[in-house]
C-alpha cells in the first residue's frame, strides 16, 4: 500500500516531476501526430489510388497489348465472384489545345465510360458529370456555348440547362471551382451560378442565344490539373472552356510494339477528372475506347500474311469483384484462365498474339499501385521511426528527473527501509512512479494529440488567418485538407509504449533506491 | 546470558572499509535485553554505538556473530552476509527475516527524526502501518490503523497537529512525531539512537519523560546515547568500548 501512497504523494508534491511528465506528454502527442497525419496521408492515397481501379487488374505489362479480352469478359461474367469488368487502353500522346497553342504530353486512356462508371469510382472524379448529371460522354459531340435567356440573362443550350437545373434543385454544390465572372454575374442577380468554364456565343450582333456550335467530334476527359490550376484553397480555376476542341497526337504501336506513323484526331474537352493524386490528374486524359483501339490500330483486322483475323487487343482489363470474394485465390484463377482461353474457345492465334496472352498475370489493385502505395508506407514507417528516437530524448529526461529524485530522496528511502520497506518495495517506488509519469504524460499527451489531430485543419485556418502562413498548401499538393486518421490501436500502442518507456527510464532510480543500504541512506547528507 | 532475553547479541564483529584500510567498530561484541527492559547503550562518538544499535535493530548485518530476537537469529548465517547491497537480499531470503522484524517487531527513533517531508504528521505516523499491509487488505485494515494513529498521536500529545508537515513543527514535536511512528505497529523493541541529542534540554526532558512513561507500561526500549544523564533514565546502562560492552551498570 505504501509504494502507490508514496507514488502518488511524490507524484503531486514533486514539481519537478512535472517536466517529466510534460515531456511523455510531448513525445506521445508529437508521435500520435505523426502516425495520425502519415496514416491517413497513406489511407487517402490508398483510397484515391483505388479510384481509378478495378478489384483485380488484368495485364501483361506489354506495349502490344493482349487480345481476347471480350470473350474473357464475356466468360468471367458468369463467375459468380465477378461483377462487372471492362477492358481498358493505356498509350502515350500529345494534347494540344489549338485555341491557346499549349501542348501537353499525356498518358491516354481508352475506356468504355458506361462500364468503367461500375467498375471502379472513375465517374465520381468528373466535375461536369456532377454539375451536369448525364452531360458528359466521350462520343461525338458538339460545343455547348452560353448565350442570352429571357429568364436569367445568361444561360446554356438544352440538354445542359435542364441537368444544371436538376443538379442545382438536387442540391448540388459547386465546391470545386472558383466563382467566375458569369457567376459572380448571376449570383449579383439572385439566379443560381452555371458551374464550370463555358465559351460565351459571340456573334457579330453581339452574344446571339445558347447555342451548340461546331462540328461533331468525340469526347475526351482530361486530367483536370492539365485544364484547371488548383488556388491554395482547394478550389480550381478553369482556363479551357468545356466543348473547345482539343487536338490529341498518337503513336500506333504494332503487336510486337514497333511503332507506326503517328496519327492526330479532334476531340471536345467533355469533362475533366480528378483521382486526388496529382500525378494522374496532371497526366492522364480519356477517351472511347472503341476510337482508341482503331488509332492504335489495335482492332479486329485481317493480318497481312493473310492467315486469318487478327483479334482486337487492350491493354488491361478491370474487375470489380463481389463483396467477400478471396482477392488473391481468384487472381491466381484468373490468369490461369486467361492462359488457357485461347484452346478453350479454340481461336488461333499467332506465336506473337500467343505470347502476349501467356504473359497475363491478374494482380489486386494494391499490387498493381504498389509504386505509388509502397513509398507513402515506407515514409510513414520512416518517420514514425524518427520520431520514434527523438522520444528516447524523453526517456533519458526521465531518467535524469527521477535518479534526481532518487539522490534527493536518499534519506526517504533509508526512512522507508527502516520502517519496514524492503529493497524491492522501495525499488518498486521508483517503478511505480515512473509508470505513473508514463500513464499521466501519456494520457495527457493522447488527448492533446488527439484533439490537435481532430483540429489540424482548424489549427492551419487560425495560422493562415492570423500570419498568411499555410503549411498546407492545396496548390502544392492534391489534398484539400490535411489528412489524419487516429487509430484506436495506435492510440493504445503509443500509450502502452509511453508507460513502458516512462518506467524504463524509472530503473535506474529504482535501481540505487533498491541496492541503498538503510543505514547509508539514513546517514545520508 | 540470560535464557530469557528477549534480544540476544554474541560475538558481533563489524567492520568498515575505509579508504584502503578497514576500521573496525564492533569487535566480539555481545548483549542482552530482557522484555521490558530499559537499556541505555552509551560510549564515546564514534565508537559504534549507533552500528551497534543498527545490527540489533536488523538494519545492519555484522561480518561475524549473530542476534537473536525471542531465540530466532535475526538473519541467516548460511547466506553470504551482505555490506552494502541489499537488493539481492530479498531474493536470497537473507532480507525478509530483517524486513519482517522492522515491520513487525522494531521500532527506530532517530536523531534526526528523519520524517518524510512530504507527508503530514498523521501520514508519516500511519505509513508505518501501510508498510505492513498489502494494496488488497489495507480497505479491511485502513480503520484500525486509522484508530491506532489517532491514539498514539494523542499519547505524544500531537493529536491537535495531524495535518502539519515536519516543516511545521518545533524539534520536540517532530522527535514526538517520529515516535509515534515508532510505536503505531506496537513493536516489542524501541530502538533510540540519540532521542534527544538534536533537543535543547527541555525539550529533550519531555522526550525522555515520554519514554520513561512507555517504559513504564512495559515497552522494552534500547538506547543509544552519549549522554550521561540520559542514560540515568534506563534500567540498565552499557558502556561500548573498543568495539565491546566494556561495563554495565544497573
Amino acid at each position: 500500500m505504501y509504494r502507490l501512497f508514496l507514488t502518488l504523494r511524490y507524484l503531486r508534491k514533486r514539481q519537478i516531476a512535472f517536466f517529466a511528465i510534460a515531456a511523455i506528454m510531448l513525445c506521445t502527442a508529437m508521435v500520435l501526430i505523426v502516425m495520425s497525419v502519415m496514416g491517413g496521408f497513406l489511407d487517402t492515397v490508398k483510397q484515391r489510388a483505388r479510384g481509378l481501379l478495378g478489384d483485380i487488374i488484368v495485364d501483361n505489362k506489354r506495349f502490344g497489348g493482349f487480345p481476347l479480352y471480350d470473350e474473357f469478359i464475356a466468360e468471367i461474367s458468369k463467375w459468380p465472384e465477378i461483377a462487372k469488368a471492362t477492358p481498358i487502353i493505356y498509350t502515350f500522346g500529345l494534347l494540344r489545345f489549338p485555341s491557346t497553342g499549349a501542348t501537353h504530353p499525356v498518358s491516354v486512356v481508352g475506356v468504355r465510360l458506361d462500364e468503367v462508371r461500375n467498375v471502379s469510382a472513375f465517374g465520381a472524379g468528373l466535375y461536369y458529370d456532377r454539375m451536369y448529371p448525364g452531360t458528359t460522354t466521350l462520343a461525338d459531340q458538339q460545343q455547348p456555348l452560353l448565350g442570352r435567356s429571357a429568364a436569367s440573362g445568361i444561360d446554356l443550350p438544352e440538354p445542359y440547362r435542364s441537368a444544371g437545373a436538376a443538379a442545382h434543385r438536387a442540391g448540388v454544390q459547386d465546391d470545386d471551382a472558383t466563382p467566375n465572372i458569369v457567376n459572380r454575374l448571376l449570383h449579383e442577380r439572385g439566379h443560381p451560378g452555371i458551374p464550370g468554364f463555358y465559351a460565351a456565343n459571340e456573334t457579330p450582333d453581339g452574344i446571339g442565344p445558347p447555342a451548340l456550335a461546331g462540328v461533331p467530334s468525340p469526347g475526351i476527359i482530361i486530367g483536370r490539373d492539365i485544364v484547371a490550376r488548383r488556388q491554395p484553397d482547394g478550389r480550381y480555376t478553369r482556363w479551357y472552356p468545356r466543348g473547345e476542341e482539343v487536338a490529341l497526337t498518337i503513336v500506333p504501336t504494332s503487336l510486337s510494339g514497333s511503332i507506326d506513323t503517328p496519327k492526330k484526331l479532334a476531340f471536345r474537352y467533355a469533362d475533366d477528372s480528378r483521382t486526388g493524386i496529382f500525378e494522374i490528374d496532371s497526366k492522364h486524359s480519356y477517351v472511347d475506347f472503341e476510337n482508341l483501339q482503331g488509332l492504335l490500330l489495335w482492332d479486329a483486322a485481317e493480318r497481312a500474311d493473310g492467315s486469318g483475323r487478327s483479334p482486337g487487343r487492350c491493354s488491361q482489363i478491370q474487375i470489380k469483384i463481389k463483396p467477400g470474394v478471396d482477392a488473391d485465390a481468384l487472381c491466381t484463377r484468373l490468369t490461369a484462365a486467361y492462359r488457357e482461353l485461347p484452346n478453350r474457345i479454340g481461336v488461333a492465334l499467332t506465336t506473337t498474339e500467343w505470347g502476349l496472352v501467356q504473359d497475363i498475370e491478374a494482380v489486386t489493385w494494391e499490387q498493381s499501385q504498389v509504386h505509388v502505395i509502397g513509398p507513402v508506407e515506407n515514409e510513414r514507417n520512416l518517420v514514425t521511426m524518427l520520431f520514434g528516437i527523438i522520444s528516447i530524448v524523453a526517456i533519458v529526461l526521465v531518467m535524469c528527473i527521477l535518479y534526481m529524485i532518487a539522490l534527493q530522496k536518499t534519506r526517504d528511502i533509508g526512512i522507508v527501509k527502516s520502517i519496514g520497506g524492503s529493497s524491492v518495495g522501495v525499488a518498486s517506488i521508483f517503478l511505480c512512479y515512473g509508470a505513473a509519469v508514463g500513464v499521466v504524460g501519456g494520457a495527457m499527451g493522447a488527448g492533446f494529440g488527439y484533439i490537435f489531430v481532430r483540429h489540424i485543419n482548424d489549427f492551419q485556418t487560425i495560422l493562415t488567418d492570423a500570419f498568411g502562413w499555410r503549411v498546407w498548401d492545396r496548390s502544392v499538393y492534391s489534398f484539400d485538407d490535411i489528412p489524419s486518421t487516429v487509430r484506436p490501436e495506435d492510440l493504445a500502442r503509443i500509450f502502452l509504449v509511453a508507460i513502458l518507456a516512462s518506467t524504463f527510464g524509472a530503473v535506474a532510480a529504482a535501481w540505487r533506491a533498491g541496492t541503498m543500504h538503510p543505514v547509508e541512506a539514513l546517514r545520508h547528507e | 546470558m540470560s535464557e530469557a532475553a528477549l534480544l540476544r547479541a554474541e560475538g558481533l564483529h563489524r567492520s568498515f572499509q575505509m579508504g584502503r584500510g578497514a576500521l573496525t567498530v564492533l569487535r566480539e561484541c555481545s548483549l542482552s535485553v530482557a522484555a521490558g527492559e530499559f537499556v541505555a547503550i552509551m560510549g564515546k562518538s564514534g565508537c559504534g554505538k549507533s552500528t551497534l544499535l543498527h545490527v540489533l535493530g536488523a538494519l545492519d548485518v555484522p561480518q561475524r556473530g549473530q542476534v537473536w530476537f525471542e531465540r530466532t537469529p535475526t538473519f541467516s548465517t548460511a547466506q553470504p552476509r551482505p555490506q552494502r547491497s541489499q537488493f539481492d537480499d530479498s531474493f536470497s531470503g537473507v532480507e525478509r527475516r530483517m524486513v519482517e522484524l522492522r515491520r513487525r517487531a522494531f521500532g527506530f527513533v532517530f536523531q534526526f527524526y528523519h520524517l518524510l517531508p512530504e507527508l503530514n504528521v498523521l501520514e508519516n505516523v500511519l505509513l508505518a502501518r501501510m508498510v505492513g499491509c498489502s494494496l488488497f487488505a489495507w480497505p479491511g485494515a485502513r480503520a484500525a490503523a486509522n484508530r491506532d494513529t489517532h491514539e498514539i498521536l494523542d499519547r505524544v500529545g500531537l493529536a491537535g497537529r495531524l495535518s502539519h508537515r515536519p516543516a511545521e513543527l518545533s524539534g520536540g514535536e517532530r522527535q514526538r512525531v517520529a515516535i509515534a511512528r515508532a510505536l503505531v505497529h506496537r513493536p516489542r523493541v524501541l530502538f533510540a539512537d540519540e532521542p534527544t541529542g538534536n533537543l535543547d534540554a527541555e525539550t529533550g526532558s519531555s522526550i525522555l519523560a515520554l519514554l520513561r512513561g512507555l517504559h513504564r507500561d512495559g515497552q522494552t526500549i534500547v538506547m543509544v546515547t552519549h549522554d550521561s544523564g540520559v542514560a540515568a533514565c534506563a534500567d540498565r546502562v552499557c558502556e561500548l568500548r573498543d568495539g565491546a560492552i566494556a561495563s554495565a551498570r544497573v
